[in-house]
């Protein structure tokens, strides 16, 4: 539905994008890029500056630098209704005064479609976001997750550029949010029109992008793939951000992370030199707690440490661990059903700690 | 005992505090607001329709009824499109000065209708300051129709504006910004998106300018004239005709006059919820 490029030029250029609001730096020097019928999910915090990447994509907002490239076309200094992007706002924005039909088929009205088109491009949209017998309905009459395909429908009618979605399932409850995240997610992978989803909930994020984009007080500190970003994050933020992390301070010394005075082996050795502080990142599900003289050549030993609080978390148990050699850092650890059956642990209990898999960052590299 | 009595009140039994507060407000009602109204229809046909009827035919109270109507049209007009503009134009836009203005535009509400009249006068009049460069021209604006209207745009002028405004304020900035990225022009945004939500308010501010002009005496007694079948608008013949003594007269177009206000307040209670229904 997107306008076809028979290139593999990408959909959505974003270059080197910054923005001030008076004093305040709302977007440092932002790039990247959307391929065709890719979906891209900007996340961060609020004030991380991802709402307004999406309006300056949209041309609601006017970038300070940089520019904004849509299927080749420099779009920077052109209005918003001249760009053919498609905005689903947060709460959907559909016209009070049209009924569904009415809202769907605005982009073709105002662009001088004739009756008969308008009608078939609005009863095949109808179609295809399942809402046939609604088409008479009043937006007030619809519920949020039906008002959610309306916005979606009146954005396809004129085949945008890129679709852009605001933070579109803020106003929902959770349960209704993963229904219309997993439908969203098949409606987009079947009509491959590139989008760029805003978020700040990391679930949203790893469910819906194709890669996530990682946002921190207006810089972008990472984007890759939903793998890449939750096992390789590149900063703390980042793997603190997405997913819980544990992180440890230590330094690189022949070659091996040294913290206290146990030794890890490290596979990427090249970023890190001899002597550099480093932090270790690891995440609770690849920490793993042993009796001391259990520990198999599968884990890396970290240290000793005594067992300081145990939840139930339903589908696993949630430990946290005080390490022997630095008390005022806990560690925590997600057991499956199958560890917490065949190593039963009780508070006070003194543990071997390893871990099976981890990243290192260079100290510093800390993002924030 | 008065625990007794509170805990019937709350429960079920007979609560007294309903009724009698009830009786109370009709009470009140009745020799200020009700007893008058009825006065007139009472009086007004006490000797018969046909008078009544003969009354409301004279040449002169049509000419009233008529000039009221249209004066008060045309000034409804203004005041709808005035307001609409400038409603638009000051939830829209920030600048130095807005909140003067607003409260500029809703000033005429606070000024007595009779001060209001004199201004014209001091304004437009032959001896005025704009009236007196126009009387050579052989243009006179005071004492004519236009005059009326003039007076009623400024007794009126708030209460659209007052009415449509809010309706702008609560509007939510994404429908037009949902519009702009659709692709639609201001104006398209504006006549698609906009109006269509404004309609409630338009009508409603309409028909409160209209209700207050039809009536308007104080300022319109002082700039037109009050020339029987020339600038004689209907409460000025009301006041005439009671003033030579034809209580009837004076009673038969009263009564036109009350009947044309429930219509329009009936009308503004009924059909607003039906206008702003989604």
């Amino acid at each position: 539905m997107a306008s076809s490029t028979p290139t593999s030029e990408p959909a959505v250029i974003v270059q080197n994008v910054s923005k001030r609001f008076g004093q305040t730096t709302v977007l440092d020097d932002i790039n990247f890029e959307v391929a065709e019928s890719e979906i891209v999910v900007l996340l961060g915090s609020s004030g991380s500056g991802k709402t307004t990447i999406l309006r300056i994509v949209a041309g609601l907002e006017a970038p300070d630098n940089g520019s904004v490239i849509l299927h080749g076309r420099e779009v920077t200094q052109i209005p918003a209704r001249l760009r053919g992007t498609g905005v689903i706002f947060q709460a959907y924005a559909l016209f009070p005064k049209m009924n569904v039909e009415d809202n769907i088929g605005f982009g073709l009205r105002i662009r001088g479609k004739g009756r008969k088109e308008i009608r078939e491009k609005v009863d095949e949209l109808l179609q295809l976001v399942h809402l046939e017998d609604h088409r008479r309905k009043m937006p007030s009459q619809l519920s949020g997750g039906q008002q959610q395909r309306v916005a979606i429908a009146r954005a396809l009618a004129y085949s945008p550029e890129v679709l852009l979605f605001d933070e579109p399932f803020g106003a929902l409850d959770a349960q209704i949010r993963s229904v219309l995240r997993h439908e969203i997610r098949n409606l987009l992978k079947t009509i491959r029109v590139p989008s760029v989803f805003i978020t700040h909930d990391q679930e949203e994020a790893l469910e819906l992008g194709d890669r996530i984009a990682v946002l921190n007080a207006g810089r972008l500190e990472q984007i890759g793939t939903p793998y890449e970003i939750y096992n390789k994050p590149l900063t703390e933020h980042v793997a603190n951000f997405l997913g819980s992390a544990n992180l440890l301070s230590g330094s690189i010394r022949d070659g091996q992370f040294a913290f206290g005075d146990s030794l890890l082996e490290i596979d990427d050795v090249e970023s890190l030199s001899d002597g550099q502080a480093a932090t270790l990142v690891v995440r609770p599900e690849d920490v793993f707690l042993r009796k001391p003289e259990n520990l198999t050549q599968n884990y890396q030993r970290l240290a000793v440490a005594q067992v300081v609080e145990i939840s139930f978390a339903g589908a696993f148990e949630r430990v946290q661990v005080r390490l022997e050699q630095s008390p005022n850092k806990n560690i925590m650890i997600t057991r499956p059903k199958t560890e917490t059956a065949a190593f039963p642990l009780a508070v006070g209990r003194e543990v071997t700690v390893g871990l099976v898999r981890f990243r290192l960052l260079p100290a510093g590299k800390t993002g924030e | 005992m008065s625990a007794n009595l509170s805990g019937v009140r709350h429960t079920r039994g007979f609560d007294l505090v309903k009724p009698l507060s009830i009786t109370v407000i009709i009470a009140v009602m009745l020799p200020l607001v009700l007893l008058p109204l009825a006065s007139i229809f009472i009086f007004g046909t006490s000797s018969g329709l046909d008078k009544f009827w003969a009354a409301l035919m004279a040449p002169e109270a049509i000419f009233a009824l008529k000039l009221s109507i249209v004066t008060s049209f045309w000034a409804t007009v203004f005041n709808v499109f005035f307001g609409l503009f400038a409603a638009y134009v000051l939830s829209k836009y920030n600048f130095w000065g807005r909140n003067a203005l607003i409260v500029t535009i809703s000033l005429p509400t606070a000024i007595p209708t009779a001060v209001a009249g004199f201004a014209l006068l001091l304004l437009w009049g032959p001896y005025g300051t704009l009236g007196r460069l126009l009387e050579p021209q052989g243009i006179q604006i005071m004492f004519t129709a236009a005059a009326i209207i003039l007076a009623n745009i400024f007794v009126t002028f708030p209460l659209a504006f007052g009415v449509i405004k809010p309706v702008f304020d609560t509007m939510s900035s994404s429908l037009e910004e949902a519009a702009a990225t659709i692709g639609a022009t201001r104006w398209q945004t504006f006549w698609h998106v906009t109006l269509p939500s404004l309609r409630g308010a338009i009508v409603g501010g309409a028909l409160l300018t209209f209700a207050r002009s039809v009536g308007e005496f104080g300022s319109t007694i002082l700039v037109s004239g009050n020339l029987a079948s020339r600038t004689q608008t209907a409460p000025l013949y009301i006041f005439a005709k009671f003033n030579e003594g034809q209580v009837e007269a004076a009673n038969a177009i009263a009564i036109v006059l009350a009947l044309l206000s429930f219509m329009i307040f009936s009308i503004l209670f009924f059909a607003r919820d039906w206008l702003e229904a989604d």
